[in-house]
């Protein structure tokens, strides 16, 4: 039988080996969806936040003071309630954002001509309710700045006279902003599922192998080291590419379940998208897949080589972090760093411009030369007596 | 038939084998006998291309195991010092998977299983997972699945070592069976009793050196002594003498 055949041979009974091993269920299956939750999460929290379409509920204190301010408020959609006397109390801790209070002197104030006082209470060093507070604010100011121009006109001076500034303001800082921000970790949690997806069976075809003592006499089997090598990274691989579709379906999901047009931002993630994300992110599928293996053999025990994986998952984070602080211009030279290459192509995809074959090529040949690599140092592994015996 | 001259393997500055020299005959149980530590377990791992020897030469049916491990490894059944199975696989499927790796398949595998099963006696925990199983079960199954392709030279490093009376009688007897199909069968021990009961042979090995080799009563007639356990007492502290002494 050839060499070929007895390696798929081998990638078979791993597969049906894993299949029943939870832990390597889980870790294909469920850790590649920790992204796509995480980010459907946010956005519904983001959503709630910016609310553009809530109902705003406005306490006031003294509403009889300002009956006029009052049903301006109401025809603008917010239901005004009177405050509870322990206002300041629930303005401090978050059950209420904003409550305005109109003191007695505010009628005579206004019919007067004079400013009428009005109390804003709020917290500004919460994020929760300070959209809603900042609407309420600028009805406040909307309504002042009517009342204004009405009593201009009335003495025959044009309101804009008062107005030297058409200010409009476009804030960045908003929440679309970090909906925008939150969509651009997906590609860093691709990455992450083809490492973690893979991670219980590259150390359970090596050092647990070894551990239970069915190394040695898989060894004395007539099948070349390489042969072993292969076919349990192929069984390896296929871990790894399943929880990559899998991340990568649950993310096109998400993305269409979240309310992003209404926060105004737009993320491609069709079917066209899809064939890019699988380009770029399969051949790091292969390279993490015999990295992992690599190390795997090199660690003593299970638990040993558990502890090295489990730092080695924080390295698809690294790139991504430092894309997230000092945004780069994705250049070809990049594409032949693992990692950083497939954060970048990913990117750039979701973005709705992907890069050229030349990029997606080049990434995928250091990917795919780097597998060869670690296989080959990993067949090498597996003839020394160090290896085979733990010693 | 294997054939061993000279053999010599160290691990650092550890002598594991000093200089072994024997010969295995085909249709013959030859027993490997040592103290622990004797040098017995990497004797038999350089036979089955595990370890490479510093020094002499190996030969398994003629084929040297450095020059031609994979043709070696075809040759050979080996239950080695560890005999791990897999715990989610099924008695069946773990032999399976070996038939497979020796280049075997469909209806000329499973008669072989069916076969095994039915020798070695453990048909009822045969589609059972190997999770759980007794020590006996255990070592049934580890000695189908290095047998499972009718090898012709058959290695067992300690196989009743941790078997109950039972268990160890009924793998004795397969041994035996082993040897009347014409099997060449290396049989490594520490216990004298059960080595004479079994061999036609006893190679006694201590301190990594052969100090006794022939039959049990050729080996009576060496030492002078009435018992194969005072025979192999003797023996084995006059290695230890000549090794203290350089």
């Amino acid at each position: 039988m050839s060499e070929a055949r007895k390696a798929l041979r081998v990638a078979r009974k791993e597969l049906l080996d894993h299949s029943r091993d939870l832990r390597s269920v889980l870790s294909a299956l469920l850790f590649p969806l920790l992204g796509p939750v995480a980010l459907a999460l946010m956005f519904q929290v983001i959503a709630s936040w910016s609310g553009k379409n809530a109902v705003i509920e406005l306490p006031i204190v003294g509403k009889a003071n300002a009956p006029a301010l009052v049903s301006f408020f109401e025809r603008h959609g917010v239901t005004v309630t009177d405050a509870p006397a322990d206002y300041e109390e629930r303005v401090r801790d978050g059950t209420l954002d904003i409550v305005l209070v109109f003191p007695d002197d505010y009628g005579a104030a206004f019919a007067e001509g004079r400013p009428a006082p009005v109390d804003v209470v709020l917290d500004s060093s919460r994020t929760k309710g300070h959209a809603r507070a900042m609407r309420v604010r600028r009805m406040l100011d909307a309504y002042a700045g009517s009342i204004g121009a009405a009593r201009l006109l009335a003495r025959g001076i044009s309101p804009e006279l008062a107005a030297p500034l058409a200010a409009t303001e476009i804030d960045l800082a908003t929440p679309e902003r970090l909906a925008a921000t939150i969509l651009g970790s997906i590609p860093m949690f691709l990455v992450f599922a083809a490492f973690a997806g893979g991670m219980y069976v590259a150390i359970d075809v090596t050092a647990g192998e070894r551990e239970r003592g069915s190394f040695e006499p898989l060894l004395v089997c007539p099948v070349s080291r390489g042969s072993l090598v292969v076919g349990k990274w192929l069984a390896t691989v296929v871990a790894a590419m399943l929880a990559l579709l899998v991340s990568m379906a649950a993310f096109a999901v998400a993305v269409r379940a979240v309310p992003l047009e209404s926060l105004g931002v737009k993320a491609r993630f069709g079917p066209e998208e899809m064939g890019y994300v699988l380009a770029a992110a399969a051949p790091l599928a292969l390279f993490a897949s015999a990295l992992q293996m690599l190390l795997s053999t090199l660690a003593r025990s299970f638990k040993e080589a558990q502890t090295y994986l489990q730092l080695f998952l924080m390295l698809p984070f690294l790139p991504a972090i430092y894309i997230a602080m000092a945004p780069i211009e994705p250049s070809l030279w990049m594409m032949t760093v693992p990692i950083l290459g497939q954060d970048l192509l990913l990117a750039e995809v979701l973005r709705g411009e992907a890069m050229g074959p030349l990029a997606f090529l080049l990434s995928g040949l250091v990917s795919v030369a780097l597998s060869a690599v670690c296989l080959a140092a990993t067949a090498r592994l597996f003839k020394s007596e160090r290896i085979i015996f733990g010693r | 038939m294997i054939e061993i001259t000279g053999l010599h393997k160290q691990f650092g500055s550890v002598v594991a084998v000093d200089d072994v020299t024997f010969h295995a005959e085909n249709g013959a149980i030859t027993g490997l006998l040592g103290p622990n530590g004797a040098g017995k377990t990497t004797t038999l791992r350089v036979l089955s291309t595990l370890v490479r020897p510093d020094r002499g030469t190996v030969t398994v049916d003629g084929i040297d195991v450095v020059s031609n491990p994979l043709a070696v490894r075809e040759r050979l059944g080996v239950l080695p010092d560890t005999r791990g199975l897999y715990p989610r696989l099924t008695a069946r499927e773990n032999i399976r998977y070996y038939g497979e790796l020796f280049g075997m398949s469909g209806k000329e595998l499973e008669n072989r299983i069916d076969e095994l099963v039915r020798v070695l006696d453990f048909g009822h925990v045969a589609d059972r997972r190997t999770q759980g199983f007794s020590q006996g079960e255990r070592m049934k199954v580890a000695i189908a699945r290095s047998l499972v392709h009718a090898p012709k030279n058959v290695l067992l490093d300690e196989p009743t070592n941790g078997l109950d009376v039972m268990s160890a009688r009924a793998l004795r007897s397969f041994v035996k069976r082993l040897k009347d199909d014409g099997a060449c069968v290396v049989f490594s021990s520490h216990m004298m009793q059960e080595v004479a009961m079994l061999c036609d042979r006893i190679v006694v090995v201590a301190s990594g050196r052969v100090v006794a080799d022939g039959t049990s009563e050729a080996l009576l007639a060496q030492t002078g002594e009435k018992s194969l356990e005072e025979a192999f007492v003797t023996l084995v502290g006059l290695a230890d003498t000549e090794g203290a002494s350089p």
